[in-house]
């Protein structure tokens, strides 16, 4: 039992320089960089190869030089245009799964037979399947990427849609809402949470399968995007672009992950659906 | 419009203009399927409601009571018997019978407390600018001005309740469902719920149906007191509580005895304990 005279429990600090106390963003910037300044001193210490490995200097000219001419850009582009529309048709393919999964009994099992059976499958292991049916070209590419971005999204829908509370449901039939507007007012709402962690899992299967996919077309001479630069830049030992190419879609990753961030904090975490 | 609305004003309140009962139920009879048959919850319920009178379904829990009051909703079908509304048989849910239910989360979390009002109000037709007009004067009138603007999850149980109410008086029901909508708070927030609820209904003059297990509810809030017990259940006694004063009055006392015995609910004595903000006390 706390006495009347008991001391406010004081705020923990960390040990070094009270480092919780500085901002979030300066605390990771200032890590960041003594990151870089340790690889810049392996780099200058330990007199590696720069056939195989490059200093952050040269990565950052790299990446300068890329972005500046517009090579690092416009594979960029590529890759994300052809993520786009590999997403956008796994999102139709698991909507309409879903919508023929809730009008029909057997719709509900071939959803959740195709789920359990398609979504462990690495979304990269089609490719040579893919190559073989649609070619060396982006249609095999969207294939896989939808292949791999339309199961984790119908699943989390369908458990969505199964999860909602059954009585707002109820309240929505009571101030008579008609069928169609039960799903899009009442039904889809309340399975965001769900849906947006499908859309989460779907970018990150498709952003990792769409590099790996790149970089065996890469090999095969197809067309580009960040896989393919990445692999042109080593087939000409341009180490320092190979990294380069790496940074980009690190920094793509972390810029995603902020994207869904905010757009869960206007949504699901304003509403309560979520705790930030 | 003017706060607050009459039943004679509503659109769903033809049965008024009629004399006779609004709501009738008859002959009902109720269950659903286990895993080795049909279990019969009601066996018999027969009732009728007047309009703007307001009427407690009391019974123990199990005896379906509450599934008695969504059959009237239209979420659960008849074995037998028929539920009419002013006339009208055949019930499919909806916003003439709006329900306040028990659950803290009947409200929609995506939209604001205002929002939540208004929503069902544009559903049924009305402009986005009548509809948030009105949702503001049924927030007045429950107290919530100031949470206009917060959403569900930002407010405490008695509130969200409020807003449930709110949202059910603004549809402007032939019949106000409320299915023991204090049954999840606390006795103090409960108790002046149930105070408010009497007062707003005072102005509002809405017919009300109200399911509950506890007969001071029934006795505070009640004019006539359905008592539903038995299994299957079915109407044991339809009592006039509409003069039985304050709940230090002998008549209050004598009212409460009787309902007690009509639940078989042991003498007092043989109550447990700490039950006295809850069931039949």
């Amino acid at each position: 039992m706390a006495s009347s005279s008991a001391a406010v429990p004081r705020r923990p600090r960390g040990a070094l320089l009270r480092w919780g106390r500085l901002p979030a963003w300066l605390r990771f910037s200032l890590l960041l960089a003594a990151l870089i300044g340790l690889w810049q001193a392996y780099v200058s210490i330990s007199d590696v190869n720069p056939l195989l490995f490059s200093s952050p200097r040269d990565v950052g000219e790299a990446f300068y030089d890329g972005w500046k001419d517009g090579s690092l850009a416009e594979t960029t582009w590529t890759t994300l245009q052809i993520l786009a529309e590999g997403i956008g048709i796994g999102i139709l393919v698991a909507i309409a799964l879903n919508v023929f999964a809730t009008l029909t009994q057997i719709g509900e099992d071939l959803l959740a037979l195709l789920t359990a059976i398609l979504n462990p499958l690495p979304g990269v292991a089609v490719l040579p399947l893919a190559i073989l049916w649609f070619g060396l070209n982006t249609r095999a590419l969207l294939f896989v990427i939808a292949n791999a971005a339309a199961w984790p999204i119908a699943i989390n829908i369908s458990t969505g849609f199964k999860t909602v509370n059954q009585t707002i449901v109820a309240v929505g039939r009571n101030i008579g809402l008609s069928q169609r507007r039960l799903v899009t007012d009442v039904l889809a709402p309340a399975a965001l949470p769900y849906a947006i962690t499908g859309l989460k899992t779907a970018w990150a299967f498709g952003w990792r399968t769409v590099i790996a996919a790149e970089l065996v077309f890469g090999v095969a001479g197809g067309e580009g995007g960040l896989g393919t630069f990445i692999n042109n830049a080593k087939l000409y030992l341009l180490i320092p672009q190979v990294f380069a190419g790496l940074v980009t879609i690190a920094i793509l990753g972390v810029l995603f992950e902020a994207v869904f961030r905010v757009l869960e904090r206007r949504t699901i975490v304003r509403w309560g659906m979520k705790t930030s | 419009m003017s706060a607050p609305p009459t039943p004679a004003t509503s659109p769903h309140a033809a049965g008024a203009a009629t004399p006779g009962p609004l709501l009738r139920v008859e002959h009902v009879q109720l269950g659903y399927w286990v895993d080795d048959g049909f279990a019969v919850a009601v066996a018999d319920a027969t009732f009728a409601v007047q309009p703007r009178e307001r009427i407690v379904v009391i019974g123990p829990s199990g005896c379906g009571k509450s599934t008695l009051l969504k059959a009237i909703a239209g979420f659960v079908p008849l074995v037998s018997g028929t539920i009419s509304l002013a006339g009208r048989t055949s019930l499919s849910p909806g916003p003439d019978r709006a329900v306040v239910f028990q659950e803290f989360d009947q409200l929609f979390p995506w939209r604001t407390v205002l929002d939540n009002v208004a929503y069902p109000l544009r559903v049924n037709g009305r402009r986005r600018a009548a509809a948030a007009a009105s949702a503001r004067e049924y927030l007045e009138l429950t107290g919530l001005t100031p949470a206009a603007d917060r959403y569900p999850h930002q407010l405490s149980g008695g509130m969200k309740q409020r807003v449930a109410i709110a949202r059910a008086l603004a549809l402007e029901p032939a019949v106000l469902l409320m299915d023991e909508p204090f049954g999840s708070l606390d006795a103090i927030t409960r108790a002046r719920l149930q105070r408010e609820l009497r007062a707003i209904l005072d102005r509002t003059r809405t017919t009300l149906l109200f399911v509950t297990h506890s007969i001071d509810e029934a006795l505070v809030l009640g004019e006539r007191v359905v008592v539903l017990a038995g299994a299957p259940s079915s109407v044991r006694e339809i009592a006039d509580v509409r003069d039985v004063g304050p709940a230090d009055s002998p008549d209050y006392a004598a009212m409460r005895v009787h309902l007690r015995g009509l639940l078989q609910i042991e003498h007092e004595g043989a109550d447990a304990d700490g039950a006295e903000h809850d069931g039949f006390v």
